[in-house]
C-alpha cells in the first residue's frame, strides 16, 4: 500500500514539474549515412537540431543532491538504420576524471524503458517497469585514454616490497616488486584473493575496460544491475568547459534487456558533477522525454 | 525513519529500518588497561586480508595512542564537533543529545567523508603524552600527563551506519551471528559508507573501485575460533564471544557477565547511535572527564569495578579467560581453583588457574651442590 501512494506522489510530482516547465521538444533522431562513434566535433552533428532539456536535483529518495550545479542538458541524435547515436552536451567548468577516497568524476547516463506503452516511473523505473540505462563515466574515459590509474599513478613514490601471491610464474607477475605490477596481472593468478570485488567478478573492478560505458538494467532506485551483453558504446570530449558525450547502441538488439527504439518511445537523462561529489542518487535527473527515430 | 530501541542510550531513537537483531550478536571486549600497542594484531589482521593494491593504507585493525592518535586523521573528533551538545540525564543514564541518525539534511546519515591524507598517518600521534610533564610531578592516582593505547576494529553495531547510508543495500548484516558485510559483488563504490560509518571502519579501494570492511574473520568464526587480531594478541587484552539480547543475559556467558551484568566494559561512544559490539574497559588512569566522553556516563563505576576486580571472584574467572584459547568462550565457569571455558556444545577448550602458583627457588641448590644467582 505504502508503495502505490509513493508511485502515486512521484507521478503526482512528475506531472507537476512536468506542467510547471516550458515543454521540451521531442527528440528526433535524424538519418544519415554514417555514424561517428567517437568523434564528438563530426560534421554529421551540425546539421541535428539539438533539444535543450532541464534537468533537477534528485530530491525524491535518500542521498539527495542538496546543491545543483547543472541546469540543463543539450541532447541530438542520430541513426543510420542499423545503429542509433545520442550526442550530450553540458557545461561542467571543471573536468574530473579521477576517483579515490575523496575524488568523484563527471557521469552521465541515459535511460529508456523497456515497455513504453506502460511507462515506468522516470526515477530508474519501478518494480515490473524496466528501464534500460547506459552510463558513461569520465573515470572509464580515463581508462582507456591514458590507461588504467593503478596505485603508482596516484602516488609515484610510494613503495610496498611485494604483494602476497604475486610471485606465480604464468600470471604474468614473476616477482616484481608491487609497483611494478599492473592490476590485470595481480588479478590473472591466486593475486586475486586479495582483490576481493575483483574476485566477486563485480563490474566496477574491470583493469581492461574495452569502452567508457556500461549497459545496465533497473527496476527502481536501488536496483541498477549490469547487463550481461554489452553491445553499447560511448565517447567523451571535455572542451570549452563543456562535456560532451556520444553514445550509441543497435536500433534493434538481440539482447532482450535492451529498451525498443524503432517504435515511439521515451528517454531521460541522469548527470552528475565530481567537482561537487555528485555520486548514487545526488545527480541530476530529467524527465521523461518523447523520442522517436527518423527511418 | 523507524524508532528503534538503543540499550545503551537507554532511550528510541531514529534509524532508516525497523529494530532487527541478530540471532547471535558477535562481540568483543578491549581491556585498555593491558594493551601496549606492539601492533600485533595490526600485523596479523593486515597480511591476512589487506596485502592487496589498493590496500596499502586500508587498517581494518589499528591501535591509536589517545588523546592525539586517530587513524584516519581525527576521525572521532570531526563526528563529535559535528554533532553538537552530547549530554546525558545524570539520574537515569538516558542520552540527551543527538545521534548520527538526526539531521540528516537529505541523507541517511550524519557523516563526513575522509580525505585521501586521512589515511597515510596511521601512528599520527603515537605515544605522545596529553601534555608536558611538569618539573616535580608525581602520581597520585590520575596522572596530570596521560595517554593510552586504544585499538580500534569494526564494531559490527546493531544499527551500523554504513548498512543504513548504502542506498543499493549492498551492505548486510548476518542474522547468525550479527557480522556486518559489504557484498563485494553488489558495491558500486558510493564511498556513502565511508562516509555514515562514524567509526570510519569501510574503507574505498581505488583499484577495485569499491568499498571494503572488516569482516569479523567470519570464516574463522564459522569454525568456532577467534578472530585473528584477538587471536594473535600477546597482551591478551581481547576476548571475542556472542553477547545476549539486552534482558536476556546469561551469568555463565563471559561477554554477558562482563558488558551486561557487571558494566565494566563500555561501548565507545555510544551517543553515535549504532550501538557498537566492541566493549572497552576503560584505562583507569586517565582523568575521568575525557572518559566520560568517549565511553559514557558508565566509566565511573567501571574503573571502580575494575579496581575491585580482584575481590569479584566471579568476574575475574571471565577476564582470566583472555587469550587462553583460540576457540570462542560460550559458557564459563568457576571449578574449585580454576575456571573454565565451554564452547557452544559445553566441551572444556580451556582451564585456567585461579591464582598462578607461585615457586620459590632455595638459594641453596642441594641437588646441584651450588648457589643460585641471580643474574640473567
Amino acid at each position: 500500500m505504502k508503495k502505490l501512494i509513493f508511485i502515486a506522489a512521484v507521478t503526482a510530482l512528475s506531472n507537476s514539474i512536468a506542467t510547471a516547465q516550458t515543454p521540451v521538444n521531442a527528440i528526433k533522431s535524424g538519418k544519415v549515412a554514417n555514424i561517428p562513434l567517437r568523434e564528438v566535433n563530426n560534421a554529421v552533428w551540425s546539421d541535428i537540431q539539438a533539444i535543450t532539456i532541464p534537468v533537477f536535483p534528485q530530491n525524491i529518495t535518500t542521498p539527495m543532491l542538496t546543491t545543483p550545479s547543472v541546469k540543463n542538458i543539450k541532447v541530438k541524435s542520430i541513426n543510420d538504420g542499423t545503429t542509433i547515436a545520442f550526442l550530450l552536451e553540458w557545461t561542467d567548468s571543471t573536468k574530473d576524471m579521477i576517483v579515490d577516497a575523496d575524488k568523484f568524476c563527471d557521469q552521465v547516463a541515459i535511460q529508456l524503458p523497456l515497455h513504453p506503452d506502460t511507462l515506468p516511473i522516470f526515477m530508474m523505473g519501478n518494480k515490473n517497469g524496466r528501464v534500460h540505462i547506459i552510463h558513461w563515466k569520465a573515470i572509464w574515459q580515463n581508462d582507456i585514454e591514458n590507461g588504467f590509474r593503478n596505485v603508482k599513478d596516484a602516488y609515484p613514490n610510494y613503495w610496498a616490497d611485494m604483494y602476497p601471491m604475486a610471485e606465480k610464474e604464468g600470471d604474468g607477475t614473476k616477482g616484481k616488486f608491487a609497483r611494478d605490477i599492473s592490476a590485470v596481472d595481480y588479478s590473472k593468478g591466486t593475486g586475486k584473493n586479495f582483490m576481493p570485488a575483483s574476485y566477486a567478478g563485480n563490474p566496477m573492478s574491470i583493469f581492461d575496460r574495452k569502452e567508457p560505458s556500461e549497459e545496465c538494467m533497473a527496476e527502481s532506485y536501488g536496483t541498477l544491475t549490469t547487463q550481461t551483453n554489452q553491445n553499447a558504446t560511448a565517447w567523451g570530449v571535455w572542451e570549452n568547459n563543456t562535456w560532451k558525450v556520444i553514445f550509441t547502441r543497435p536500433m534493434v538488439s538481440p539482447d532482450k534487456e535492451d529498451a525498443p527504439v524503432t517504435i515511439p518511445t521515451k528517454i531521460a537523462f541522469a548527470i552528475w558533477n565530481g567537482h561537487f561529489e555528485n555520486i548514487s542518487g545526488k545527480k541530476h535527473y530529467s524527465q521523461w522525454i518523447d523520442l522517436t527515430t527518423q527511418k | 525513519m523507524a524508532q528503534v530501541k538503543n540499550w545503551q542510550l537507554k532511550k528510541e531513537m531514529k534509524y532508516p529500518y525497523e529494530e532487527s537483531r541478530p540471532n547471535k550478536q558477535i562481540a568483543f571486549v578491549f581491556d585498555t588497561n593491558k594493551c601496549i600497542a606492539c601492533q600485533t594484531c595490526t600485523v596479523a589482521c593486515k597480511t591476512t586480508w589487506t596485502s592487496g593494491p589498493g590496500e596499502e593504507t586500508m587498517f581494518f585493525n589499528n591501535v591509536e595512542t589517545k588523546p592525539y592518535g586517530g587513524y584516519p586523521l581525527k576521525w572521532d573528533v570531526n563526528t563529535l564537533k559535528m554533532m553538537g551538545e552530547q549530554s546525558w540525564d545524570k539520574t537515569s543514564g538516558e542520552y540527551k543529545g543527538k545521534t548520527i541518525f538526526d539531521d540528516t539534511k537529505g541523507e541517511n546519515v550524519n557523516g563526513w567523508r575522509p580525505a585521501e591524507r586521512d589515511y597515510a598517518f596511521p601512528n599520527m600521534g603515537e605515544d605522545e603524552c596529553s601534555s608536558i610533564v611538569n618539573k616535580g610531578a608525581f602520581f597520585n592516582g590520575i596522572h596530570d600527563t596521560w595517554m593510552f593505547y586504544l585499538a580500534r576494529i569494526c564494531n559490527h553495531c546493531t544499527y551500523p551506519a554504513c548498512l543504513a547510508a548504502c542506498p543499493r543495500k549492498a551492505i548486510y548484516k548476518r542474522p547468525e551471528d550479527g557480522i556486518v558485510l559489504i557484498d563485494e559483488s553488489r558495491c558500486r563504490g558510493y564511498k556513502e559508507c565511508v562516509k555514515a560509518c562514524p567509526y570510519k571502519k569501510t574503507f574505498f579501494n581505488m583499484v577495485t573501485r569499491v568499498s571494503e570492511k572488516c569482516i569479523g574473520c567470519y570464516p574463522l568464526i564459522e569454525q568456532g575460533e577467534q578472530p585473528r587480531c584477538v587471536q594473535t594478541c600477546i597482551g591478551k587484552i581481547r576476548m571475542q564471544g556472542f553477547l545476549s539480547k539486552p534482558g536476556e543475559e546469561k551469568a555463565d556467558n563471559p561477554i554477558d557477565q562482563i558488558v551486561h551484568i557487571k558494566k565494566i566494559a563500555l561501548p565507545l561512544y555510544s551517543q553515535f547511535g549504532t550501538e557498537p559490539n566492541v566493549y572497552y574497559i576503560p584505562p583507569i588512569h586517565v582523568p575521568t572527564d575525557f572518559l566520560h566522553q568517549m565511553f559514557g556516563p558508565g566509566v565511573d563505576k567501571a574503573v571502580e569495578a575494575y579496581k575491585n576486580l580482584k575481590d569479584d571472584k566471579d568476574l575475574l574467572a571471565a577476564f582470566l579467560l583472555f587469550g587462553n584459547s583460540p576457540k570462542t568462550i560460550h559458557h564459563y565457569k568457576r571449578e574449585g581453583d580454576f575456571t573454565v571455558g565451554y564452547n557452544e556444545k559445553g566441551e572444556v577448550i580451556t582451564k585456567v588457574p585461579m591464582t598462578e602458583p607461585v615457586y620459590v627457588r632455595p638459594y641453596d641448590d642441594k641437588d646441584h651442590g651450588t648457589f643460585r644467582h641471580n643474574t640473567p
